[in-house]
């Protein structure tokens, strides 16, 4: 229920029994079934969600109702909508799960007490935006400077486990690419192997 | 809210279990019908999609697990039944709402059996310290749900509690079953509430009301 939360928040900053305690009296554990929603658009997001088990994805729907994957959720990652959950205004993303999944939810009331009154908590914030942030800017850099063929590549080195439990059409979806160009990417790519 | 919101209703095929689970079937939400005998929310879930094709519903006779998946809990089982399903979902319960709508009356139907300071929500919220409990439609008889007018007016459904985003939450989930919402103060107003019910029981008994019958406050 919260065992790979714990083991992640004690791999960045190790608790006593009665912290990790006390921690759990603010965590909501949600399970969520393949295709159910954790977040609409337009809803204000209010909490941070831990995946324990599963896989969850986000994304946005432009207007000719075409989906643009912005990130995916395994196991020992967050995932939510920062912008919305920070701000307070409506969500841009929608989170679904991409399979059957059990959460740790954050709510923000939650997480703004424990900022306050733990110190190791804000460490393990501050750690895991800084970390989030590192992804965005090396995916950002990707985007802009690297080929399609070498972006594609970046990506199965780094997190092959997504490219094995995801559909393709959701990795090109993620790149920015049609699934028809993907596929001519990875024929071309193991072609010249 | 756009996001479907998934209830957990604890008790489903009783009384109130089953006129407030036909009542929010026409709401933007999931609910999971829970109950000990599976065959019996079974029939009642599919009964409610026969009225209604597009409602999300579903039975299970796992408490803890349908608590695990609900974003709101309902405990619509008897005041004494309240311990052990405290135990049951206390961990996946955490930071959730429940919603408490027992009223603790003794056998006689003439007064509660809790003591006097306290009430069946606030035992409830001290079993299960990590959540939100809610006191709400305690104060409406089952019969009330089919039909939330009375005499032509709006029935007025109390609500009380410590959390503003909570009942803001349920208030909306009173509105969807019809009736008028009106929150009543913080959780220790359960004790007036669970009251006020006592009282409409013994009025109903008195002068035959046949269960229609409810609160309405007048003001200008």
């Amino acid at each position: 229920m919260h065992e790979l939360y714990f083991q992640k928040f004690n791999e960045k900053v190790r608790l006593t029994e009665t912290e990790q305690e006390r921690i759990k009296t603010y965590l909501t554990y949600k399970k969520l079934r393949r295709k159910q929603y954790l977040l609409q658009e337009g809803d204000v997001c209010k909490f941070i969600a831990f995946v324990e088990k599963g896989a969850l994805r986000a994304y946005s729907v432009d207007d000719s109702s075409a989906e643009h994957i912005i990130q995916f959720g395994l196991e020992g990652w967050t995932i939510s909508d920062l912008y919305s959950f920070l701000t307070g205004e409506p969500a841009t993303y929608n989170i679904d799960a991409l399979e059957d999944s059990e959460l740790v939810l954050i709510s923000k009331s939650a997480h703004e007490e424990l900022l306050l009154t733990m110190p190791k908590y804000e460490t393990f914030t501050r750690l895991n935006i800084t970390g989030a942030y590192l992804a965005m800017q090396r995916r950002l850099t990707s985007i802009i400077g690297s080929s399609v063929e070498e972006r594609y590549q970046d990506f199965i080195a780094l997190y092959p486990h997504i490219a094995q439990r995801v559909p393709q059409h959701m990795i090109a979806s993620y790149m920015g690419l049609t699934p028809e160009t993907l596929s001519r990417i990875r024929k071309r790519i193991s072609t010249n192997k | 809210m756009r996001t479907t919101q998934s209830i957990a209703i604890i008790g489903a095929t009783g009384n109130m279990g089953s006129a407030l689970s036909r009542s929010l079937a026409a709401g933007n939400y999931r609910l999971l019908l829970c109950t000990s005998n599976l065959d019996k929310a079974t029939a009642m879930a599919e009964d409610i999609r026969k009225g209604n094709p597009a409602a999300m519903v579903e039975a299970t006779d796992c408490t803890m697990e349908a608590s695990w998946e609900a974003d709101i809990i309902i405990v619509a089982v008897p005041y004494a039944a309240e311990k052990e399903v405290a135990r049951r979902i206390r961990e996946v319960a955490n930071q959730k709402i429940v919603i408490s709508i027992a009223n603790p009356l003794n056998d006689t139907y003439d007064g509660l059996v809790t003591a006097p300071g306290t009430s069946a929500a606030e035992e409830l919220q001290k079993l299960l310290p990590n959540s939100k409990v809610i006191k709400a439609f305690n104060t409406t008889f089952a019969a009330d749900f089919a039909t939330p007018l009375i005499d032509g007016r709006q029935v007025d459904a109390f609500i009380a509690g410590n959390d503003g985003e909570a009942l803001q939450n349920v208030s909306e989930l009173v509105s969807t079953v019809g009736f008028n919402p009106i929150v009543a103060g913080d959780l220790a107003a359960s004790r007036t509430l669970e009251d006020m019910q006592l009282l409409l029981i013994r009025l109903n008994a008195k002068y035959d009301y046949n269960w229609r019958a409810g609160w309405k406050i007048l003001h200008q």
